[in-house]
């Protein structure tokens, strides 16, 4: 089973302006202490025509994670525009956080983005060259996409039966450092109303 | 859910849920019911009981076994994932809807996984709690046993080797003595938990069995004399072979199935027969009831006493029967089958007999085995305790009530009822945390130039059900209580099929649903992205991304991801190192730090007769031991555990287990005394040296040069006292300790009576005696900062930042916690009694009281109201004060009383004293 839950995402600043960097509030939940750290990374999909203009904003380690409930802001500059198709900078596209443990990826969060000049003129009339000091980016924060994905938490299976004899994951109830202070998880305002009509069955 | 199999089924101890497991829908699943829609139909009818209160989609394959903890806080599941996992309920975690998910279907409990057991190489089959949860055991196709340590998880005890095919079955002793397996090698194996050694290994039954039958629930008699196989051959029909203890003959079957036997059940209960009315007394043998299930879907239900089956249900079920659970009243029970479904019967008292209550079931015990097994006060079989003084029945009847008041209908207590901790982390508000989690959060690089950022933790697992819960002055009250009442006649012996009510179980989606609120912004924010109509079209393409996972995507990431899984860590080879070093340490240490302590206990043995001829020795200090004997003084040294029989008439055993825990940086020890079979353990923050007790006394001290001193039963009567010098030998003889320390200092403390004269002279300062209780203080339940003021809680109540603390302890199991708690109350009592701050002592007193009460612990109750009570008699050989820092003791009783009251577990203790204190009122 999966050993890391993601509980929320919340999306901070936003709508902001296209040049703002992007952050993302997270809160995952861990069944035990994991010994690798997770990588998270945000990809800013370019073009919806192709995975070439694909962006990887920024990835992060993070770490360490004891069992228990954690929360992090993950923030990664705006895209470069420079690897924008032109014709696709204004309008819908998506933004991908994906989370992966030794390698594998496991959760993928999905956000559509919808690019638009706030002057009302320049909605009219679109110079040709897009001018992304006036873009506004909006993410739709209330309809997250998530996939989910089995992967093995152990790392390779032969190793596992390696270890069958010796006492597997050190540490269940144990310490934590002092930074991690108990408490209770507020509701974390309006709860993200979602759809998964058309998610893969590994969503469960 | 209706059409997948149902594998498992297993009532709460407290028959208010059920668990089920079986397949879910791409993974193995474990559900919570509630019992009481079940139970009544009105109840059934009522959306706004939930029928559903968890469901768990943890395991990746087949659920094949759920099972409760015989006191009722964890769950363990087993499944063809060969995992065990072992649940806990959170009571104070958010909401636990999957985020992304459609399902709205919250879960009105929340129980999450606790520990992962990983061992098995291949299915899980069945898993069993021992009695008293010491032992989890599970089994599996990988033709092994485990043996869990229940206490500290996920420790094994050992791996049980033999069966040389899959083991399908598990069941435990009642006495606690053997486990019993039964495997598709046509062999059920007895093993003995003394040595974890095959005892018996009875083939003769099973040779003509084949390996037809996916499960082999076998089960052991309540009385512990029968063992009962599930599938067997006679005469090549099948049977469920009986196997008796002694000897491990098997002259007896229950035959006439059609199929093979896949589950067999014992009813918890004894029974004896119904005494008619106007029929002579006759005293009739105790018999057990035990229910047969079988691939042919029909169960049977025998009676030891009875030749032929109480009754047979033919075609219960479309298809083979898995699992059979009884309530604890022993009177209903639930059973499941592969078609997905789960029937509920119930039985009347005047079908099954009138079944023996716990004291006679572990006179029974007493009897054969010369030992009781003293499973006794269980909340369920308190339903059915007559109350017997009009007192008691008020106080019962205000606690109902407050009940009622608390909990919604239906027996589920929900969520709501249990109050709410502040989200409160040193001072700010997760929302002040939120705010600023940007700046705060720690970001480093890694060598190789990477972001790293460190999480803020904001909930440990399982912030529990730990102190509200224990004080919470309302204990879970069975549903079935009312089950004695409402039973029908529903079969006669000659029962016709389809009379027991069988319920298809599914998930109701509606009930107790609160849909989110209207979510507003969210339809602005849509609707500003269907302005641009004209990129409607991308989205489709667009849509492919959010599920499919990321392939190597160029530049960046490639060499990203290649790396991700090659980052140096150099921690692993620091771990491993460290736990090799910790196996080391505890081998070596037990033998020589074991010889040490013998040595002082036998030292020590020779002072007391000289120093109690001195008659009235209230304390003496003598340096007259010369230097050269410092060798004899030498600092004794910690060990890691240990045990010696401090008394032999009456037999008292003392163990002691140092660092069994560690919680908030403290080392915990644990000091474990048997006493003519009545158990009692507790807590010390700091590892024991020495330990000696008399059959009056025991005293302990520790490392950190505490001496501590318990009474027989347990209850703390010194606050802790600071020696000089650490602690070298101890001994005990009667009301008398005698301490022998490093800087060679005798002492002698005569207790018990005169507390008061000695520790003021015993005591360095008064300060001293608080340290231990700074060591508690992180057993403080949160909600509890103290409501009185005085010199206690001015000393304390800087530091007392007690809820967090608490909370941190949530991740030890209950039993520990409840003997941390209870050490803690102990001191603080203590504590005020040496500080002479009577409103405090009161207070503590109260709580104390309160505590003992809801936890069961009637030796040590009984004890504080004899002490309370005093000599009822005058007379002048007694030094019984009859108060206690001006408080009459009497008066203190008086208080003391209805809170017993509330437990009826205790209303003979209430009844015996409320009369004394009447008899003592009219003098």
């Amino acid at each position: 089973m999966a050993k890391v839950q993601v509980l929320n995402v919340a999306v901070l600043d936003n709508p902001s302006p296209f040049g703002n960097p992007f952050q993302f509030e997270i809160t995952f939940e861990c069944m035990e202490d994991l010994p690798e750290d997770l990588e998270w990374k945000i990809i800013y999909v370019g073009s919806a025509e192709s995975e070439e203009y694909d962006q990887v904003l920024d990835s992060v380690l993070v770490g360490p994670v004891p069992a228990g409930r954690h929360m992090f802001v993950f923030q990664a500059d705006a895209p470069n525009t420079g690897l924008i198709p032109e014709s696709d900078a204004v309008g819908v596209t998506v933004v991908l956080i994906t989370c992966t443990y030794r390698g594998q990826e496991f959760i993928r969060i999905g956000y559509y983005v919808n690019n638009e000049y706030t002057d009302p003129e320049l909605r009219e009339n679109p110079p040709l060259k897009p001018d992304y000091s006036q873009l506004q980016r909006n993410i739709l924060a209330s309809n997250p996409r998530v996939t989910r994905f089995h992967i093995n938490w152990e790392g390779l299976a032969d190793k596992m039966e390696d270890s069958e004899n010796v006492d597997p994951s050190p540490n269940i109830s144990g310490m934590f450092p002092p930074s991690c202070i108990p408490g209770k998880m507020p509701h974390l305002g309006v709860m993200p109303d979602n759809s998964m009509d058309c998610i893969s069955t590994s969503a469960m | 859910m209706l059409c997948k199999p149902i594998f498992s089924v297993d009532i709460h101890p407290d028959g208010t849920k059920f668990a089920t497991g079986g397949q879910g829908e791409d993974s193995g699943k474990v559900m919570i019911w509630n019992m009481a829609p079940v139970l009544r139909e009105e109840d059934e009818k009522n959306e706004n009981i939930p029928k559903m209160l968890c469901q768990m989609d943890n395991h990746l394959a087949c659920v094949n076994c759920v099972r409760w903890s015989n006191n009722g806080l964890y769950l363990a599941s087993g499944g063809d994932d060969k995992l065990v996992m072992v649940w806990r309920r959170a009571a104070f975690i958010g909401p636990s809807t999957v985020f992304g998910s459609s399902s709205k279907l919250a879960n009105v409990e929340q129980w999450r996984c606790v520990t992962i057991l990983r061992n098995h190489t291949g299915d899980v089959m069945d898993v069993a709690w021992s009695p008293h949860d010491v032992w989890l055991a599970s089994c599996s196709v990988d033709n092994t046993i485990v043996i869990w340590n229940a206490r500290k998880f996920p420790e094994m005890v050992t791996t049980l080797r033999g069966h040389t095919g899959l083991v399908k079955g598990l069941t435990w002793d009642p006495v606690g003595k053997y486990i019993a397996s039964q495997a598709d090698d046509h062999s059920l194996k007895v093993w003995r938990t003394v040595d974890w050694q095959m005892e018996a290994n009875i083939t003769k039954p099973f040779s003509e069995c084949g390996g037809t039958t996916h499960v082999l629930r076998l089960s052991w008699s309540p009385d512990g004399q029968y063992l009962v196989s599930a599938h067997a051959m006679n005469n090549s029909g099948p049977t469920a072979q009986i196997v008796e203890r002694d000897g491990w003959k098997t002259n007896m079957d229950f035959v006439g199935h059609r199929k093979a036997v896949t589950v067999v059940k014992f009813n918890p209960k004894i029974f004896k027969k119904k005494q008619k009315n106007g029929s002579s007394p006759k005293p009739s043998c105790p018999y057990c009831c035990c229910a047969v299930g079988s691939k042919d879907r029909s169960l049977s239900v025998w009676l030891t006493s009875l030749k032929r089956p109480l009754v047979v249900i033919h075609d219960l079920f479309d298809k083979s029967i898995m699992d059979i659970s009884w309530t604890l009243t022993g009177l209903g029970m639930l059973v499941c089958s592969m078609d997905g479904t789960v029937a509920y019967l119930d039985f009347s008292l005047d079908e099954l007999g009138d079944p023996l209550n716990e004291e006679e079931k572990n006179s029974i015990h007493q009897n054969i085995y010369g030992k009781s097994l003293a499973i006794t006060s269980t909340e369920a079989q308190l339903s059915t305790t007559i109350i017997e003084n009009p007192e008691v029945l008020k106080y019962q009847q205000e606690r109902q009530n407050s009940a009622q008041a608390n909990s919604g209908p239906g027996g589920a207590a929900p969520e709501s009822s249990a109050p709410k901790l502040n989200s409160v982390m040193n001072g700010e508000s997760l929302e002040d945390i939120r705010k600023n989690l940007l700046k705060k959060q720690v970001e480093t690089r890694t060598a190789d130039g990477r972001r790293r950022i460190t999480p803020l933790c904001i909930a440990q697992l399982d912030t529990g059900d730990f102190s509200p819960a224990l004080f919470n002055s309302v204990p879970i009250l069975p549903s079935g209580s009312s089950m004695s009442s409402q039973l029908t006649p529903q079969l006669s012996s000659d029962s016709s099929p389809g009379q027991a009510s069988s319920m298809g179980l599914k998930p109701t989606h509606d009930p107790m649903l609160t849909s989110p609120p209207p979510n507003n912004t969210a339809n602005v924010k849509s609707s500003l992205l269907l302005t641009s109509a004209s990129k409607i079209e991308p989205m489709k393409a667009l849509d492919s991304r959010f599920t499919e996972r990321s392939k190597a995507t160029p530049g960046v990431t490639a060499a990203i991801s290649s790396t991700a899984g090659l980052t140096p860590r150099p921690k692993d080879g620091v771990t491993a190192q460290k736990e090799a070093k910790t196996k080391e340490e505890t081998s070596s240490d037990s033998e020589d730090k074991m010889a040490a302590i013998n040595k002082n206990l036998t030292f020590g043995k020779r002072k007391p007769e000289l120093l109690l001829d001195g008659g009235e020795v209230v304390e003496k200090r003598k340096k007259g031991r010369p230097r050269k004997d410092k060798m004899a003084a030498s600092m004794a040294q910690p060990f890691n555990s240990n045990s010696i029989q401090v008394s032999m008439e009456p037999s008292v055993f003392l163990e002691v287990e140092n660092e069994v825990s560690m919680v908030a940086g403290s080392k915990l020890s644990q000091l474990r005394c048997s006493r003519d079979g009545r158990d009692w353990n507790t807590l010390l923050p700091s590892s024991v040296v020495v330990a000696a007790g008399s059959s009056d006394i025991l005293a302990v001290a520790c490392e950190d040069r505490m001496l501590s001193v318990f009474s027989s039963c347990g209850r703390r009567l010194l606050p802790a006292i600071q020696l000089g010098t650490p602690a070298s030998a101890l001994h005990c003889s009667a009301h008398y300790v005698m301490v022998l320390t490093a800087g060679a200092t005798l002492s002698v403390h005569w207790t018990v009576q005169r507390e008061v004269v000695l520790l003021q002279t015993l005591i360095a300062d008064k300060s001293d005696s608080l340290v231990q209780c700074a060591d508690f203080r992180s057993c403080l339940p949160s909600h509890d900062t103290p409501a009185s003021s005085g010199p206690l809680a001015v000393m304390q109540g800087r530091n007392l930042n007690a809820g967090r603390l608490a909370s941190r302890l949530s991740s030890t199991p209950h039993h520990m916690q409840q003997s941390m708690t209870l050490a803690f109350l102990e001191n603080q009592l203590a504590s005020a009694l040496t500080l002479q701050s009577a409103q405090e002592y009161r207070y503590w007193l109260l709580i104390y009281a309160r505590f003992l009460v809801n936890e069961g612990s009637e030796y040590r109750l009984r004890e504080l109201c004899k002490e309370l009570l005093g000599p009822v008699h005058k007379s002048a050989a007694t030094s019984w004060e009859p108060t206690t820092l001006g408080l009459r003791k009497r008066e203190l009783l008086r208080e003391v009383l209805p809170v017993i009251g509330e437990n009826l577990r205790f209303q003979r203790l209430f009844t015996e004293y409320q009369d004394q204190l009447e008899l003592l009122r009219n003098k």
